[in-house]
């Protein structure tokens, strides 16, 4: 587990999470009916999944700015945590998209039948460029000393550097779930 | 860095040279970057934060339609500024998408320490005016190239003006640049004699 420095650090999930930007925007696009279109073998909607992040989103952009606000403990590098890398290993993909490990959802993110597709791009759209401004404001903070309680796990505290890590490696995990569903429940000429 | 710097320099007195004291104000807070190839530097619906100025590497802007198609608007490569420019002075929301087409190196000034220096030095401000124009004259002058000139005309110009884009940039970029598509863009390709 490197150190690395913040700058380093959040310069590459900013540009991930450009790249999530430019794949929603892309999703606009599509007519409501691919959006929740599901898998015949029951997976989730492209709109399903982005309920799902937003979920994630409602519970961790609050607490990231609860956690930074005031007079946060400066710094300029990071060293990721053990659980950090944990948490954040179990999102990852292989080579190919596909995906290490298959998980289940814990209950509250789980998306209900029916959703509001233009509302919830929007939301999550919303939600991405909050994240680049958080991104942006951290540089300067102590990625380890400050910690943000696991949505799933609350007594468990992750440091912010690690937080960000997983978070973004969620939604990227999703993107390619997204991009697989539609691909074969609409596929493009 | 030093020599960054010294090729900053250069270039900025192309245009209009600083005097040492507003050099020296204007060199302190460049920062050095570096990205890979493929790396979205600012997102359409983001403020654009950075002055870049590049070392190495090629970037482009790009502009996504309603139906996915993408226009690419123009190719940056050193040694020149890049980054969503209109965003950064005006500090609106880009309407653009800035990425890196190649493993890129820059250095790069954010906009409050930018704004900070036009309005304190003289000599600053009228080089970014200057630039500006430029870049206005470039803008306009490819638009109307883009309206009356062939497909044909228009690659045989960025051909002159920036022949190495074509070992480097994806096809599918510079046919979306000339405004052609990518399979009328291969047709062109075979037919012109470089």
């Amino acid at each position: 587990m490197k150190t690395i420095t913040n700058a380093q650090l959040l310069d590459e999930l900013s540009a991930d999470t450009r790249g999530i930007i430019l794949f929603a925007e892309q999703l606009k696009a599509r007519a409501e009916s691919e959006m929740i279109r599901q898998r015949n073998d029951g997976g989730w909607s492209a709109a399903q999944v982005l309920y799902h992040l937003n979920v994630y989103s409602q519970y961790y952009l609050p607490a990231i700015e609860k956690a930074i606000s005031g007079n946060p403990p400066s710094g300029y590098s990071f060293k990721p945590g053990l659980l950090g890398n944990y948490f954040t290993g179990l999102m990852g993909t292989d080579a190919s998209g596909m995906v290490k490990k298959k998980m289940k959802s814990p209950k509250n993110a789980v998306p209900p039948p029916v959703i509001h597709v233009k509302e919830s791009l929007n939301e999550f759209l919303q939600h991405q460029h909050h994240l680049l401004n958080l991104l942006e404001i951290v540089r300067s903070v102590h990625l380890g000393k400050v910690r943000i309680p696991v949505s799933i796990a609350k007594f468990i505290r992750m440091k912010l550097g690690d937080t960000l890590r997983f978070y973004i490696e969620h939604e990227k995990r999703h993107v390619k779930q997204m991009e697989r569903v539609l691909e074969i429940t609409s596929p493009r000429a | 860095m030093e020599n960054d710097q010294h090729l900053l320099r250069e270039f900025i007195n192309r245009i209009h040279p600083l005097s040492d004291d507003e050099w020296s104000a204007f060199s302190e807070h460049w920062q050095p970057m570096i990205a890979k190839r493929k790396t979205i530097l600012t997102a359409s619906g983001e403020t654009e934060r950075y002055l870049y100025f590049v070392l190495e590497g090629v970037q482009r802007a790009f502009y996504l339609g309603d139906n996915e198609r993408e226009a690419t608007i123009v190719f940056t490569y050193a040694p020149s500024f890049s980054g969503v420019v209109d965003s950064l002075l005006t500090q609106l929301p880009s309407k653009f998408y800035f990425e890196t087409i190649t493993a890129s190196r820059f250095i790069r000034l954010r906009s409050d320490h930018l704004l900070r220096l036009m309005e304190e030095h003289a000599g600053i401000r009228l080089f970014i005016i200057k630039a500006l124009a430029h870049s206005l004259h470039g803008v306009l002058e490819r638009q109307a190239e883009v309206q009356v000139f062939s497909s044909e005309e228009k690659f045989r110009t960025l051909l002159k003006r920036s022949p190495h884009l074509l070992n480097l940039v994806p096809h599918k970029y510079i046919a979306s640049y000339l405004g052609i598509d990518a399979t009328n863009f291969s047709k062109l390709l075979s037919t012109v004699s470089i």
